[in-house]
């Protein structure tokens, strides 16, 4: 396929190449997240063959942006040892008590990276949960999301994230809006200079697209990426 | 992107490059601190442009953190690319 005349769209099968392709780059970039795995649908609409159907999906993530006196506090917390010596001062009042404290509790984050075969593009999906897995609402999650996103959020409240059936597990997730992808992808891809093949295109698709998404729920790769991959 | 002198706050020249709808810009070259983020790029374009919402890219198909350090941008060989809305 020539690049000029691309759309900024994918197919099924192309998605499904991308995503294997941007999984197995995310593994060799060591990032310190866990790998994407591929996740083929057993549910598939009539018009696409089985084998392209799935998603990638990252989940159990723990993304927590605690201010400046949490993160001092944590440090203390977190050693994970305790104090055993005894020293003279044990008589001393105990202060150490228990603080129910939201900032502490543990959120965790499952993303999909799902195929919209409206919009032709990768969508992300995502949910947040307590430790004990009960799920949280947009409301209770944002504070976690980057100060940029969250500006986004009060600035446009449904066309940015939104919650919607998961088009695979029919559960509620939290989807962030395609629209305008194709534009800004076709400006990632074209403004290349040296225009590549559309597999090599296809191969970084996904890379360039997550640049940009995770961007907005604070998952950043880095700059380095971009001598690995030329 | 360019850089000169070899000094301790090593400057760093953006040559801006408008696609899409963004406004062409009067001057499209900019000497900023290598040590300044990349978030005051888009800070400085938004103003320039008076847009609220920017889309700024390097040339290698990728949208850099806003955190991210214009020296090690150009450290990496990238070349700044264009805006648009």
């Amino acid at each position: 396929m020539d690049v000029l005349n691309w759309d900024g769209t994918l197919s099924a099968k192309d998605f499904r190449i991308g995503a294997i392709a941007f999984a197995q780059k995310w593994e060799t970039l060591n990032l310190g997240y866990p790998p994407w795995s591929w996740v083929p649908s057993p549910k598939h609409p009539p018009l696409t063959s089985p084998q392209e159907e799935g998603y990638l999906s990252l989940e159990k993530i723990r993304i927590s942006r605690p201010k400046q006196e949490d993160v001092d506090q944590n440090i203390k917390t977190d050693t994970g040892e305790e104090e055993t010596s005894c020293s003279e001062k044990e008589d001393d009042i105990d202060d150490a008590t228990l603080v129910q404290s939201s900032h502490h509790e543990l959120q965790y984050y499952d993303f999909h990276i799902v195929y919209s075969h409206t919009f032709r593009v990768p969508v992300l999906y995502l949910r947040a949960y307590r430790s004990d897995g009960r799920p949280l609402l947009l409301d209770e999650f944002e504070k976690d999301l980057p100060a940029c996103s969250v500006k986004e959020l009060s600035k446009s409240k449904w066309t940015f994230i939104t919650q919607e059936e998961h088009p695979y597990l029919k559960r509620p997730w939290y989807k962030l809006h395609p629209c305008g992808t194709v534009e800004w992808m076709k400006l990632l891809i074209l403004g290349d200079t040296s225009q590549p093949k559309f597999e090599v295109v296809l191969e970084l698709y996904l890379l360039s697209w997550f640049s940009v998404v995770g961007q907005v729920i604070g998952i950043r790769i880095p700059v380095n990426v971009l001598s690995d991959c030329r | 992107m360019a850089a000169e002198s070899p000094s301790s706050v090593r400057k760093v020249v953006v040559h801006l490059r408008a696609t899409g709808d963004a406004p062409i810009l009067k001057q499209a070259k900019f000497k900023i601190p290598g040590n300044d983020k990349f978030a005051k790029v888009i800070d400085f374009l938004r103003r320039q442009l008076h847009r609220d919402s920017l889309f700024v890219y390097v040339n290698s198909a990728f949208s850099p953190n806003p955190d991210e350090l214009v020296i090690d941008l150009y450290n990496f060989g990238t070349k700044m690319a264009g805006v648009s809305r």
